[in-house]
């Protein structure tokens, strides 16, 4: 359907054609917000996994009791609507918001920091947002690593960095994988947060689905941007699949 | 064991009574459809009891926005999930010239002598008048006169902006060009005005977050309807309502009947009770600070205007020309504003 959508030159869908593919891709604005919304995807991925794959590792040391604390917490996200966690982004990241107003009383600065309608703003808020699509997998793939590996590069001399970097990472490689795909696939399209947090000079693939389908009827532009953001996201998911491959496959030969 | 026979008159029985409904709604119901969030809960509160009181009749409320409801009828060919429309401007003409109205016999509607001339046409029949103006947090911000100055400090620096994807911030726009020498048909200058200005702008915001950002101070000049500053003063917070130099905007909220509508008299009846005095006047009253059109219904002092008859002098818009602009439009903000 898509696809056949996109072949219309009009926006009554009758005459076939290549025109909204040309226009789509003859404009070099396209590119940027293409680019743009990748990018977007990469950040959110790296800071996820940054912040996320230390908690994890928390996670795993940690007693039973706290396990099951930490997962209520890192599960607590998915239990709220998307609407409602992206609004409370805005309570906490504007201009009388929580950071600023802390950062303010603490003299660390006199003029309120433009967090939101930025795309540190909002990357902070998705990181947020989609931490428990990272977590969840990592942690399922982690746990069921054998703890005796971890005392065996200890007894053979092998300090916690070396382990970590040699023996953790490369072990808990599948789980990763899967988690920043999900992060990825999920932060690209994430059209609520990116729209309300973010605001509408940050353009990405979803906005312009929206405005082109809902707004000015331009059903096959629309259906052109969805493909764009299918492929593309595609294209990135498979490639990092196939680094995940390789690297199991690095840590099995 | 379930015998093949058995399996299939449950089937049967199954799919049957998914038809029940159906038989139900054909007797004494009307499916409408309605704006998500303070609409939705308005006419849940006041129009369904009051069309049950009065004809019996059920109200089954579909909320969707006015673009969806353009769509879904368009997409369903003739056989609309839904009797009723409720339509801003831009909507109501594109569902004009793709065929989505059933014309309207005013005989029906006992409502329409009460309401001034202008409301009601071939089409529909206005329920609900919007007035578009600036508001500004009093506390923050000295009141604007107009929309040149939110393009000057100390207004500039707090100004939240909105595009061309809803009504007001359509028609906003529009009135922003106009100031610097544009018309209904060319925006040009306000963005060019507004590229000059877009570093020092507080924020750049989907309209539906607007309240929200708003109310957390991330901006404190915006442009809004009287509904929304009513509401938002409802919640406390501090804002107040300024009527532009050059005149606030009023455009209108159309009920339509759908062509091919299962329910045409209960649609009649709905419209009638929407139009008359109770619902309009209980629609006038906090949470719901809707702008009533009935001429018996005292107008909230709120208001910018003394009687119905002054909005006449308001500035409206000829939908007919901005809808086939509206996607370049929508298209330019994009590139101007895009960081």
């Amino acid at each position: 359907m898509l696809v056949g959508v996109s072949f219309f030159n009009d926006d009554k869908i009758t005459q076939p054609g290549f025109g909204q593919w040309a226009k789509f891709l003859g404009d070099p604005f396209s590119y940027k917000v293409i680019v743009d919304t990748m990018m977007l995807g990469v950040k959110t991925v790296c800071a996820t996994v940054l912040i996320g794959y230390p908690l994890a590792l928390v996670y795993l040391d940690a007693s039973p009791r706290l396990q099951k604390v930490l997962i209520f917490i890192i599960v607590m996200p998915l239990l709220l609507s998307v609407v409602v966690r992206t609004f409370a982004w805005i309570v906490v990241l504007g201009r009388e918001g929580v950071v600023n107003t802390l950062l303010m009383q603490l003299g660390i600065i006199s003029e309120p920091l433009r967090l939101l309608q930025t795309e540190l703003g909002l990357v902070i808020s998705l990181t947020q947002i989609e931490m428990p699509l990272l977590l969840l997998p990592l942690i399922s793939v982690m746990s069921r690593l054998d703890g005796n590996l971890r005392d065996a590069s200890a007894a053979l001399g092998a300090s916690r960095w070396r382990t970590l970097f040699k023996v953790t990472v490369p072990l808990s490689m599948p789980g990763l994988v899967a988690g920043c795909l999900l992060v990825f696939a999920s932060s690209t399209t994430a059209f609520i947060s990116q729209t309300v947090i973010g605001g509408v000079r940050l353009i990405y693939l979803p906005l312009l689905i929206w405005q082109q389908s809902l707004v000015v009827f331009n059903w096959p532009f629309a259906a052109v941007v969805s493909l764009t953001l299918l492929v593309s996201v595609l294209t990135v998911v498979s490639a990092l699949s196939y680094l995940g491959r390789r690297s199991g496959g690095y840590v099995h030969g | 064991m379930f015998s093949r026979r058995h399996l299939l008159a449950g089937a049967t029985a199954l799919g049957g009574a998914s038809f029940l409904p159906s038989i139900a709604h054909a007797k004494g119901s009307v499916a409408a459809a309605i704006y998500p969030g303070t609409w939705e809960e308005a006419f849940r509160a006041i129009v369904a009891p009051a069309l049950k009181k009065k004809y019996s009749v059920d109200l089954e409320l579909q909320p969707l926005f006015a673009v969806d409801q353009v769509a879904k009828a368009k997409a369903a060919r003739g056989a609309p999930p839904f009797d009723a429309f409720v339509l801003d401007p831009g909507p109501r003409i594109t569902a004009i010239q793709d065929g989505l109205f059933d014309r309207i016999d005013l005989k029906k509607i006992t409502n329409a002598s009460k309401l001034p001339a202008g409301l009601v046409d071939e089409w529909g029949v206005g329920v609900n008048a919007q007035v578009v103006g600036i508001a500004y947090n009093p506390k923050k911000v000295p009141a604007p006169k107009g929309w040149k100055d939110l393009f000057t400090d100390p207004w500039v620096s707090r100004l939240g902006l909105t595009g061309f994807q809803t009504t007001f911030g359509t028609v906003s726009l529009i009135e922003i060009a106009k100031v610097f020498g544009g018309s209904e048909t060319n925006i040009e200058p306000a963005l060019v005005e507004l590229k000059k200005v877009l570093p020092k702008i507080a924020a750049v915001g989907q309209p539906a977050a607007m309240p929200s950002l708003f109310q957390q101070g991330q901006c404190d000049v915006m442009y809004t309807n009287t509904q929304t500053v009513a509401t938002l003063k409802g919640r406390g917070v501090d804002i107040e309502f300024v009527k532009p130099e050059t005149g606030a905007i009023t455009f209108l909220t159309t009920l339509h009947i759908a062509k091919g509508a299962t329910d045409v008299e209960n649609a009649y009846k709905y419209i009638d009770i929407v139009a008359g005095k109770e619902v309009q006047e209980a629609l006038t009253k906090p949470p719901y600070n809707f702008i009533p059109v009935n001429k018996d219904v005292p107008l909230p002092d709120y208001l910018p205007m003394k009687s119905l008859d002054e909005m006449s002098s308001f500035v409206r818009h000829d939908w007919a020309k901005i809808n086939p602009l509206r996607a370049g439009w929508i298209e330019k903000f994009n590139k101007e504003m895009a960081k």
